[in-house]
């Protein structure tokens, strides 16, 4: 009633302060949150790459020197190319092969089911308690995969000991992690697909690989949309392996940005400059990268 | 141009019993509805023709071919889903031009055809629309241009009206049997709904827990019924069904088919009762009546009789149906009958 006889003795449209201001103030808490805690950080990131600091003297401003010396150096554009390179990998090879095992699980059978279980353990188990079977299965001498090359009279690899397959033992590492959460997020998405539009295709003879790719990739295209920016980003900022398996090495074979970034900060004099530099080139590349998935995929994912 | 042959047709979910032992012919261009209640088996019997819900056991003909063991897309049919099964991620356009680009139809055939297709359906200002932005009658004409652009050789609706409003419900029914007549194809159409069955079917096919309960004509169904069963599911209010005395042999009559009167009347069965309940509806009006114990449903055209009164209901002999222990009708040809009718 009350605001009824309000809203007739005022013009149309017209708003008290409080009215204009009212969906500010409910959204003010999550925007003192992000600010704190995510915007303020990276205007600090950006501003200490401008500073020279070792992290116990007062930092000094150097300008652009931070980013002139690591862009100089051939280990910060090796780390640069290798991330790339792991993320190339482990983005495309870890949805493709997520797609598929999927696809094949969503035909339920028992196995299947008991298979998806397996799946999945990879992405509960911490990566640092599997080191060491990892370490025996690309053991050189007589590890798991060395035996099943040579079974098929290949010759044995050194692995992560050599810096020509050091970069694909992570790869085959971080594939071993990520395919069983992907291939569950897709199996989700893949399951909410109405059985009715592949009866409704069978009806209209479409063969397996037109319902594959009119039906379920078009039906799942947002959580693919999804994993694939969420699997990039990851892949950009690996460290974890890295540090785990190899320590960038042998040589720089697997030297990634984070490890980079960790090492400039933490193993080699305390360089916190070029590490808050590389930070922001990473940080720069992720954006960059987010913003091309959207221009050029964002129209071909379909939102119900 | 299709005739449907069922041969011993079984379906089991598991051990479940869905469809047991169907015979049965579909005449080549009918207006075949198939109605029951819901969860007797109507979309399962309906997906074991279109090959996408293959039968246990038993055998399926189309113009007397086997085609038991084919794809769905080899069988020549084309299939409205209950909730239309547009694939939302294409546009109309590609929604009807799919299967016809799988069956490898050249483009200018293809266009030809769409053109065709949304001119009788009158859906061509849709055709670059997305499913998402359109109304469920606009949903349903998408569905079924889907399916005649194949000019298959039979039809099957799974309750397609069932998702739209009263209005549009009545408007697309005729619209539908316009296209039937057109195309004199035919069609295979399964509903719950007595008066869709009994508007547009030429031939009905009444079914029950996975056996059928009689096929015949809309009115041989509603005149004639075979047993109980299709009896009361045919017919609002239902058709009044009482017992004789201390047997399990029962009779009943329509509402309909009742004549109310404040004398006696000169028929076959009249009964004086009392009116419990009286509802308007319009044109006729709807009275319960109490009598020896029974509550019967009566529908009139007259409304001046009213509620608390007296009243004599009288029903004519052949209005009067018979239905033995097992609910199978007794018909007059029956050495049964008269002696049972002799009871009233
Ligand atoms: N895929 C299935 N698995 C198990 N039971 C099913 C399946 N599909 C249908 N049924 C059962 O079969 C019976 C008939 O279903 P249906 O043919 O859909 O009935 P309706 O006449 O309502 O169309 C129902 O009892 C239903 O529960
Ligand atoms: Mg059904």
């Amino acid at each position: 009633m009350t605001t009824m006889t309000k809203s007739l003795s005022r013009p149309a449209g017209y708003k008290t302060p409080w009215e204009k201001a009212r969906p500010y103030v409910y959204i003010l808490p999550a925007l003192i949150f992000l600010g704190l805690f995510t915007v303020y950080p990276v205007i600090d990131m950006i501003i200490r790459s401008f500073q020279k600091w070792n992290l116990v003297t007062a930092p000094t401003w150097v300008g652009i020197k931070n980013y002139d010396y690591i862009f100089k150096r051939k280990e910060f554009r090796e780390a640069i190319v290798h991330t790339i390179t792991y993320a190339i990998f482990v983005v495309g090879l870890g949805l493709s092969i997520s797609t598929l095992f999927a696809v094949w699980l969503s035909k339920s059978t028992f196995m299947n089911n008991l298979t998806r279980t397996v799946m999945f353990m990879p992405h509960v188990i911490a990566l640092i308690s599997v080191a060491m079977v990892w370490a025996w299965i690309m053991n050189k001498n007589n590890g798991l995969l060395n035996m099943v090359l040579n079974f098929f009279g290949l010759p044995s690899l050194k692995w992560a000991d050599s810096a020509d397959t050091a970069m694909m033992s992570i790869i085959i590492v971080a594939l071993w992690k990520a395919i069983g959460y992907n291939t569950m997020l897709i199996y989700a998405a893949i399951q909410n697909v109405p059985r009715e539009l592949y009866e409704a295709a069978d009806l209209d003879n479409a063969n397996a690989v037109k319902k594959f790719f009119k039906i379920t990739l078009p039906m799942i295209s947002p959580q693919m949309f999804m994993l694939l920016i969420t699997a990039t980003t990851g892949s950009f900022r690996v460290f974890d392996t890295v540090r785990v398996m190899t320590h960038g090495g042998p040589g720089t074979a697997t030297q990634v940005l984070v490890y980079y970034i960790y090492e400039q900060a933490f193993v080699l004099n305390n360089k916190v400059g070029y590490a808050f530099a590389a930070s922001v080139v990473l940080m720069v590349m992720i954006g960059v990268l987010t913003a091309v998935y959207f221009r050029i995929l964002s129209k071909r994912v379909h939102y119900q | 141009m299709a005739e449907i042959r069922f041969e011993e047709i079984t379906k089991k979910f598991g051990d479940k019993v869905i469809l047991d032992h169907i015979n049965l012919d579909i005449e080549d261009g009918s207006f075949t509805v198939m109605i029951g209640p819901s969860g007797c088996g109507k979309t399962t019997l309906l997906r074991i023709i279109a090959g996408i819900g293959p039968q246990t056991s038993g055998k399926v003909f189309l113009d007397g071919e086997d085609i038991s063991g084919l794809p769905p897309a080899k069988r020549n049919v084309a299939m409205v889903f209950q909730n239309y099964a547009i694939y939302p991620t294409m546009t109309v356009k590609e929604n009807i031009e799919f299967g016809l680009k799988n069956n490898k139809v050249p483009k200018d055939e293809r266009e030809r055809l769409i053109g065709e297709i949304s001119e009788i359906v009158g859906i061509h200002e849709l055709l670059d629309r997305k499913p998402g932005t359109l109304s469920g009658g606009q949903r349903q004409r998408i569905a079924l241009a889907r399916a005649m652009v194949k000019k298959p050789k039979v039809f099957l609706m799974d309750e397609p009206l069932s998702n739209l409003d009263a209005k549009l419900r009545v408007s697309m029914r005729t619209e539908l049997i316009e296209l039937h007549n057109r195309l004199k194809t035919t069609f295979v159409y399964v509903t719950h709904d007595q008066t869709e069955a009994m508007s547009m079917g030429t031939r009905i096919i009444l079914m029950n827990k996975g056996v059928i309960q009689q096929e015949a004509t809309p009115s041989v169904i509603y005149q004639d019924p075979d047993n109980l069963f299709t009896a009361q599911f045919i017919g609002s209010p239902q058709m009044n069904v009482l017992p004789f005395p201390d047997e399990k042999v029962r009779y009943g009559f329509r509402p309909e088919k009742v004549h109310l009167t404040n004398e006696p009347g000169q028929y076959f069965y009249t009964r004086k009762g009392h009116i419990v309940t009286k509802e308007m509806l319009g044109s006729e009006t709807i009275y319960q009546v109490r009598y020896e114990g029974n509550s019967v449903m009566i529908k009139s055209l007259e409304d001046s009789f009213e509620q608390d009164h007296d009243v004599y209901i009288g029903v004519k002999k052949p209005n009067i149906l018979l239905f033995d222990e097992d609910e199978r009708r007794i018909r007059p040809d029956d050495a049964r009958y008269e002696q049972w009718m002799s009871k009233l």
